[in-house]
Order: structure tokens, then sequence, then C-alpha cells
């Protein structure tokens, strides 16, 4: 194990990902640091290459060049330690429909090795937190769509994972179920969690967020403290403001 | 091991909720093996085991039709009607009921039947003793077809009413022949001695009977055209019922593809690669679930065989006496089963490219492996494609212990095939997994 410079969890160098028969890298020499305890924010347009670093970061796709670390482990040559450390809140509602909350979080608690006599306090746990104790024993498909966003976040968080990578947690969903949702992240964090995070609403980076990075055609294109990034731009007043500058306002679907 | 226990119980946990699932999986092919059963029963005796039900339209004037109807009734192929409701059946409607599909033949006997049979049988025999060549009206006999009667049906028919019309032939000829041969031997004396010959003094001859026209001569023996492989054939129910629950169990390919390429879909697949679990533990949990299903289809469908077939008239599934190679035969049916589900749905991208390859591909290695048609009544070109039939290994090892009575011995080199199938398929889908989690 290698442990990076400054306690980063979190470390790239030139990352690059070609996905085969395209004309563009995914990812196109990412470099960045993440430090222990902070809440980063992955932030960039459609197709920036979000998705790709964080599915890079949690082994689910092998970089074509450059390195990857997550809490001193290569992510392509110690996969499984990576595995161990880390927690993802996918895009995607990663659950089984037909299964209610409760039965989802026991089974992934399995997955993620939480110790058999530990199970069923750790699930209530986690149910709690994500306000959905009351309704555990009701089928996924039942929930709502902020129901689903929190569910999918306990499942997260089961194994108090040391790294939680979030990929758009809070994308359609109601007020209410977001406030909680980035209630809940800024505990985890105060509880000494590291996230990684993507988002598209720049208000809610801006909130939760020590730091960014944007990212646009698999590069950085800016990086810092959101505040001290907006506060250097000429006529930005907030982040979308800054973001539109930097990443243009032509359509990127 | 808990992370297997795992996965196998929210895999049984995920059919549970299934309902419809469910249904399909063990209510299909339980009726799968009743109707099939029942339908090819009834096909097995329709193609030679009982009589087939016949019209008889008997016009003739002399007592011939009536002889010929007896000795076809003799043969035990046909079963012939002659009334309706105590009236005759007219040639009018005998073609309209037959052509009405309400009975498959009708045999017309017309009215001169037994005159145009006598007078050719004496014309013939005449002719044999003068050497010399008679023109002959032959006596018709018209047979109705629902055009709708498949061929071998038809010349089942065909050969009873054949046979039963030599057995005529054969009578009315030796009768004349008997009945000639005093007269044409005076005849011939008369010709031969002229003045010598005493007109007065009758030649003593031995009576001739028609009696040894119904003896055979030569016997008709009848063997399996494949004792190698069955030293008794199966019945319906022997062949129908292993094989259509073999064909059921397969059909776990569908959900079982189904359900990986839907936690691909659905994300949870991408979530658990991100998961400390191993690849074996995801594909087996999967596996081990299925098997239990197919095990208890299994299970279903014999007792269907054993106690509800033979309530709707069938022979009773007889199952042989070797209980663990009857189990050893399932499980190793069940896991290639459940190895092609996996690798179905490993290499398909949607469900219906699953569902569809795989129907398709178990129908084919069905008909292959003799489900539809038994493998010894197909072509010997068949007979060879069949052994490369996970089915028809099934179904061999199957019929080896019901029909056969084998034993675990002898169904080994079936269950290692099937366990090898198994194995190539987990072993493929496990390669390609691995590369899916390699993020290649």
């Amino acid at each position: 194990m290698i442990l990076p410079a400054g306690d980063n969890v979190i470390a790239t160098q030139d990352l690059v990902k070609r996905y085969p028969g395209a004309d563009q890298a995914a990812l196109n020499g990412l470099t960045l640091q993440v430090a222990r305890g902070t809440v980063f924010g992955l932030l960039g347009p459609n197709g920036a290459g979000k998705t790709t670093a964080i599915s890079t970061l949690c082994t689910l796709l092998r970089p074509t060049a450059g390195t990857a670390t997550v809490l001193g482990h290569d992510v392509v040559r110690e996969a499984d330690a990576v595995r161990r450390l880390i927690g993802l809140v996918p895009q995607d509602i990663a659950l089984y429909p037909s299964l209610t909350a409760r039965e989802n979080l026991r089974y992934f608690a399995r997955m993620v090795r939480v110790p058999g006599r530990r199970i069923e306090a750790r699930v209530s746990e986690c149910l709690e937190l994500v306000g959905l104790l009351d309704c555990a024993d009701r089928r996924i498909a039942t929930f709502s769509g902020g129901m689903k966003r929190r569910a999918n976040l306990a499942v997260g968080i089961l194994h108090q994972p040391e790294v939680l990578f979030l990929d758009e947690p809070t994308v359609g969903i109601d007020a209410q179920s977001r406030n909680l949702i980035l209630e809940r992240l800024a505990e985890l964090n105060r509880a000494g969690m590291t996230l990684l995070y993507t988002t598209h609403y720049m208000e809610e980076a801006q909130q939760l967020c020590d730091e960014i990075a944007i990212i646009d055609a698999g590069r950085i294109i800016a990086s810092g403290v959101p505040a001290q990034l907006v506060a250097a731009a000429d006529g930005c007043e907030n982040l979308e403001d800054l973001f539109l500058v930097l990443t243009g306002k032509q359509l990127r679907d | 091991m808990m992370l297997l226990l795992a996965n196998i119980k929210k895999e049984l946990l995920l059919l549970s909720r299934d309902r419809a699932g469910l249904l399909v999986l063990f209510v299909m092919p339980m009726l799968l093996v009743l109707v099939l059963a029942l339908i090819q029963d009834n096909l097995f005796r329709a193609t030679g085991e009982t009589a087939t039900r016949a019209l008889f339209v008997n016009l003739d004037e002399g007592g011939l039709g009536a002889e010929l109807g007896v000795k076809l009734e003799a043969t035990g192929a046909l079963e012939l009607v002659e009334e309706f409701a105590g009236q005759k059946i007219s040639i009018e409607r005998a073609r309209q009921t037959v052509f009405n599909g309400d009975y498959q033949f009708a045999i017309v006997i017309p009215p001169t039947f037994s005159a145009n049979i006598n007078a050719a049988a004496e014309t013939t025999a005449r002719g044999a003793f003068r050497e010399e060549q008679s023109p002959l009206t032959a006596s018709q006999l018209t047979v109705f077809f629902d055009p709708t009667v498949r061929g071998v049906y038809r010349t089942a028919v065909v050969n009873a009413l054949q046979r039963g019309v030599l057995g005529l032939d054969i009578a009315r000829k030796s009768e004349a022949f008997g009945r000639l041969l005093p007269e044409e031997l005076q005849r011939s004396m008369n010709e031969q001695m002229g003045p010598f010959w005493s007109g007065g003094m009758q030649p003593k001859l031995p009576q001739l009977s028609a009696d040894w026209t119904g003896q055979a001569l030569i016997e008709l023996h009848e063997e399996s055209a494949y004792p190698e492989k069955y030293a008794t054939l199966p019945t319906s129910v022997q062949q129908n019922v292993p094989a259509w629950t073999l064909f059921g169990m397969f059909f776990i390919v569908i959900p079982l593809a189904g359900t990986l390429i839907r936690e691909r879909q659905e994300g949870t697949l991408t979530r658990l690669m991100t998961m400390p679990v191993g690849n074996a533990s995801l594909l087996l949990g999967k596996v081990f679930a299925y098997l239990l299903i197919c095990l208890v289809q299994f299970g279903l469908m014999l007792a269907v065989g054993k106690f509800v077939l033979p309530l709707l008239g069938t022979p009773v599934l007889e199952i042989g006496s070797a209980p663990l190679a009857l189990l050893a035969v399932a499980i190793s049916a069940a896991l290639a089963a459940c190895g092609y589900g996996i690798l179905v749905g490993v290499l398909a991208r949607s469900y219906d490219q699953a569902s569809t390859f795989g129907a398709v591909s178990v129908v084919i290695a069905a008909a292959l492996g003799g489900v539809m048609v038994p493998v010894y009544v197909m072509p010997r070109v068949m007979q060879e494609l069949s052994v490369i039939s996970p089915l028809g290994w099934g179904l061999d090892a199957f019929l080896e212990i019901f029909v056969r009575g084998g034993n675990l011995v002898s169904v080994l080199p079936q269950v290692a095939a099937l366990v090898g199938f198994f194995l190539v398929c987990i072993v493929f889908a496990s390669l390609v997994f691995r590369r899916w989690r390699r993020g290649a």
C-alpha cells in the first residue's frame, strides 16, 4: 500500500479512459487528489466524464492509462482491497424492487461483510438514518422516488466505508428528500467519512462541498474551494455562473 | 459460505415474490406433461395399439361383403360401424360424415362385389387350367379418407384393409380351383385319351378345402428396430413424462438468464461488483437457488406421471428401482439447465435476446434429444445428431432407469456428460463475468 502525500484518500494521476469505438477519451489525463474527511464535488456537464471517473475509482472500469489509488490501494491491482473500503451510491436505484427495504439492506449487508450478529442492528440504524425505519418492511417497488433514493443511500453506508462515492444522489426527487439526504451526508462527513460526489445542482455543491473540481471533456478545468473559485472569477455571483462561464452555454445532450 | 447462502436466499426471495413467474415455472411444465402425454398416448393407440373406428357401407347383394367385414374386424385394426341409429348408412352420408371429420374413414362395398369376385375367381382359375388369359372384371372397393388424416394413420388402415381383401381373394380363388379341378381333369382326359377313355369312369380325386387359406405360411415376427437401445419400447407415459420434464427444467434458462439481465439493467449487479464479494458466490448463488426450483419441478412432474395421468386413462409411470440414480440424473440435468441459463444470461444483451435465444435453443435441443419424437423413430442422421443434446443425455438416462432397470453405474456416462456441460457453461460464464468485473 502506498499512502498518498498529504493524507489524500483518493489520488489519480493522468488518468485516461477510452471506450472502444469512441472518438474521444472519456477521461483525458485526469489528475486529482481528495484529502481525508472532505466532501469533494466533481462537477461537469453531461458527458464530461464524472461517472467514468467514479466508476474507475470504484474498480468498475479499468483505466486505459494513468493510475488511481483509493486509501493507498491501486484500483486495478488491489481492486479487492479497494472494494472493502469504499461505498457506492450509484445514479441508478440499485435495489431489488420486489424485496422490502429491510430485505435489500440485509442482503447487501452480507455482501459488504457486516458481521452476522450486527446485521439487524446496522440495517435498522441505516434505515433510521435515512428516515425509512417506519416503512422498512414495504417493498421498494411501492416507494416514492425520494424514498428509493434514500434507501439507495442507506445501502451505500451499511459497512461504514471510509470513502463514499455518490453519483448524483439527489437527482429527480422532492425538496424534502433532497434536504434529508444532504443533511445526512453532512453528518456522515462530520463523523469522518470522505465523500466524493457528482451533481448537476450547483447550489447543492456550493452548500455541501469543501472542495470541487469542474471537469469537461475528461479533464479538470477548475478546482478548489467553491467560494474562492467564485470570488476569483469576474462577474460570477455563484457556482452556477462560474460553471456556465467555464463550460459554455451550448447544449451537451 | 455465508455470502453464498445470502445469495441463494436472495434469489429464492426474489422468486417467491414473482408469483406469475413461479406459476410459469411450475404449472407450465406440469401442463406440458399432462397434455402432451395424453395427446401422444392417443396417437400411440391410434397408430396400432387399439382399433380404429371406420364406417362400413355394405351394398353387396351377395355374402362376400359381410365376410370381408368379419375378416377386417378380425385383424383387430378396425372396428366397423354399419348403422346410425338403426339405419344403414348410405354412400352419400358416409362421404359427408368423413368429410366433416366425424369419422376418419368409410369403406364402401359395391352391390356387385360378390358377383364380380366370384366371376373373377372362376375366370382366373379356369384360365390357369387352360393356360389362357381371360379379361377380368375386378371388384372395386372404395375408401373415403378424411383429408386431414396423417399418412401414418392412413397407412395403418390401408394395410388392415389389404390384409382382409387378400384373405378373401385367396379364399375365393381356392374355392374356384377346387370346384373346377374334377371338371377340368375330366375334360383333359377326354381330350388326351379320345375313344380309349371310358366316359363311365370317373377319376377319384381328393376333395379340396379352402380352410388352408386362413393358415399362415410365413409368420411375421416383430422386433424393435433398435434393440440395443431399448429392450422394451417405452410407453407414451414412459417416453413423455421424463421428456417433457426435462423440457420444463431447461426452460428455467429464461427466468435464470432474466435475473442476471435485470440485475445488469437495474444496476444492482454494478453495485455488487463494487463490493467484496466473489464472482463464484454471485453465480453459484443463482445456480443453487434455481437448482432447487428444478428439483421441485422434477418431483411434481413425476407425481403427475405416477398419480395424475393414470386417473386420465394412461399407463402408470414406472420409475424403476434406483432412486439414487434417479436423483443423480435429476440433479445433473438441473445443473446443466442452470449452467446454460447463466451462460445465456451473461452473453445476452437484453431480456428479449435471452428469452428468444433461450427458448429457441431449448426447443432445438429438445427436438434433437428426442423429447418431441423418440430418437429411435428419427432418421439415422438425426439419431447421430441427438448425441449433442444435453436433453438427449438426460432423456437417455431417465429411460435407462425407467425402462431398462438401469442403476447409478449405467447412467454414469450421461450424468458425467450433463455435469461436464454444466462445468463448461459455468466456467465460460465466469470468464465473461470476470472480464466485466475487471472493467475490460
